[in-house]
């Protein structure tokens, strides 16, 4: 026993990630289907939406950039299918600078999709300096905040904009972000202060950090990464992106989970045994520093 | 497909399979994807401050609608820059001085009435209205968040010994701790797990036919490369014998001080 948890404790990193990359790969390629649950918090945002009247004013921040895109993309696209369908009025806009170009694509790329007018049904604002300064303009002057959209049309003057002054007169704000500026600027900076619903959509790891938020109300609803993404696809029948990765998600993390359990319980069966110690294994093939070279 | 699709799908997965080279090694592969990003990432930020920022909310305003007070900020932003020159480097402190002075002011009573008093009400609360409805799950969720919240604010009391029975809620304070610490990594692993996804992603979708199955070629390609490198190296130095090695041993024998 002890002769084999030695070897495994030894084991060649490579290997780890060869098993991940296995159970990556072949769900992708040969999907299984695993149901998908549905939070409390995704489908408050979803009857959120379904909520609202045609017209309603909708304000998606898409407050991420390409790193974070596997998580935050799905649900963009996701909430925006949503509120093309619901014939509400888009506003999308970022407050992260290098999140702009792919913003605008995913905004003028679902709004092709259903027919919907630039500067009519919807608009990008694109980005604005000043991070959570831009909340606190919006809610005094939108207009003042973005005089032009991102294509270079007054605001003031666009159609789908028309009654709508600040944050007071927007019905819904979500915040698709990858840290700050994003869902907890949003609340502080704007919704308590002006008064309008905010939900959010956020990458798994700084989920955890915002429930105490979604406990007290201050959001009504919470997406939560890839999994968040792939129930609000179920929700509004998309077989997207997000749920196609679920399974993929799944079976990493059962390799996760048992080489977890494994290596736990061959650390507490055989004591004394050192893990990768740099004394012997320090250039061994796989090891830190050897992939350091 | 346009031409620029396809070079599009060639770039990103080549650079994909770059970065993910590394998980052999570090290799010249993985040097170029990571000072290639580095680059564009910098070189995009520029040209979008550029026009979003110095011409859209700054030339435009002041040149074409006569908003000259906008220079006030755009003053004091230069100023900053003033760093660099030692002789007037205390110019900056002014623009410094704004910077804190409006970002407390701003940021404190918001903090205050978000992050602190709306958190203790709401923890507070489905326990103060307990008394109107039974006992459910909701107000023992409740009862759990308030434990927690106050075992956890015993244990970071310095002030008194823990001893007794501060020693007692200070340990359940720790166990409600690394609940949360556990939560947090697993969540950490979805979030790594989903951004591994979405590069398997393309990469399986760039691997098709429509692609020139640029996936595969350049999977080939690079590991050939990887092959042709690690050969060369071994016969220029030994297997033993890699000079980035003996610099990397070094260093880690005598950390710089």
């Amino acid at each position: 026993m002890r002769e084999l948890a030695d070897k495994l404790l030894r084991m060649d990193r490579r290997v780890i990630f060869v098993l991940i990359a296995l159970a990556t790969l072949i769900p992708l390629l040969r999907p299984i289907g695993f149901p998908i649950r549905i939070s409390p918090e995704v489908k408050r945002i979803y009857d959120h939406i379904e909520s609202l009247p045609a017209g309603s004013v909708f304000v998606l921040s898409l407050d991420f950039d390409p790193a974070s895109k596997p998580e935050l993309y799905p649900m963009a696209v996701a909430l925006l299918n949503h509120a093309f369908k619901r014939d509400l009025r888009v506003v999308g806009l970022t407050l992260w600078v290098t999140g702009t170009g792919m913003a605008e694509k995913v905004v003028s790329g679902i709004a092709s999709e259903y027919g919907k007018r630039r500067g009519v049904d919807y608009t990008f604002l694109g980005y604005s300096p000043g991070g959570t300064n831009v909340i606190i303009n919006m809610g005094q002057d939108l207009a003042a905040t973005f005089p032009t959209d991102h294509y270079g049309v007054r605001t003031a003057d666009l159609p789908v904009m028309q009654g709508v002054t600040s944050l007071r007169q927007v019905d819904y704000v979500v915040s698709l972000a990858a840290g700050t500026p994003g869902v907890e600027s949003w609340y502080v900076y704007g919704k308590e202060k002006y008064g309008f619903e905010l939900g959010g959509g956020v990458t798994a790891v700084i989920a955890p950090g915002l429930y105490p938020f979604l406990d007290t109300g201050q959001i009504n609803g919470l997406i939560g990464g890839l999994r968040g993404a792939a129930e609000y696809e179920t929700l509004i029948g998309m077989k997207g992106k997000a749920v196609a990765g679920m399974d993929a998600q799944s079976a990493t993390h059962f390799i996760i989970i048992g080489l977890i359990l494994l290596c736990n319980l061959f650390y507490f069966l055989t004591p004394g045994t050192r893990i990768r110690s740099f004394g012997s294994a320090q250039n061994s093939p796989g090891s830190p520093r050897e992939a350091g070279r | 497909m346009a031409s620029s699709v396809l070079l599009g799908a060639w770039v990103a997965a080549g650079l994909t399979l770059c970065m993910f080279s590394f998980l052999y090694k570090d290799n010249p592969f993985f040097r170029f994807g990571e000072h290639l990003y580095v680059g564009i990432s910098m070189g995009y930020t520029i040209v979008r401050i550029y026009y979003d920022v110095m011409v859209k909310s700054l030339y435009t305003p002041v040149m074409q609608e006569g908003k000259w007070w906008f220079l006030i900020a755009a003053i004091l932003g230069l100023l900053v820059l003033t760093r660099f020159i030692p002789k007037i480097s205390w110019l900056s402190r002014i623009s410094f001085a704004v910077i804190v002075g409006f970002g407390s002011g701003v940021a404190i009573p918001r903090i205050i009435s978000s992050n602190i008093l709306q958190q203790v009400q709401g923890t507070l609360k489905p326990i103060l209205n307990a008394g109107q409805s039974s006992f459910g799950m909701a107000q023992f969720n409740a009862l759990l968040i308030l434990v927690g919240v106050v075992t956890v604010l015993i244990y970071f009391f310095f002030s008194i010994e823990h001893k007794g029975p501060i020693r007692v809620a200070a340990r359940i304070g720790i166990y409600f701790l690394m609940i949360n610490f556990g939560a947090g990594f697993g969540y950490t692993v979805m979030a790594r797990m989903s951004l591994l996804i979405g590069r398997f992603d393309d990469l399986i979708l760039f691997a098709s036919r429509d692609y020139g199955y640029a996936s595969l070629v350049l999977l080939g390609m690079i590991a050939f490369g990887l092959f042709m490198w690690e050969r060369s190296s071994t016969a220029s130095f030994g297997p033993d014998q890699d000079p980035r090695a003996a610099v990397s041993d070094a260093r880690d024998e005598h950390p710089p001080q």
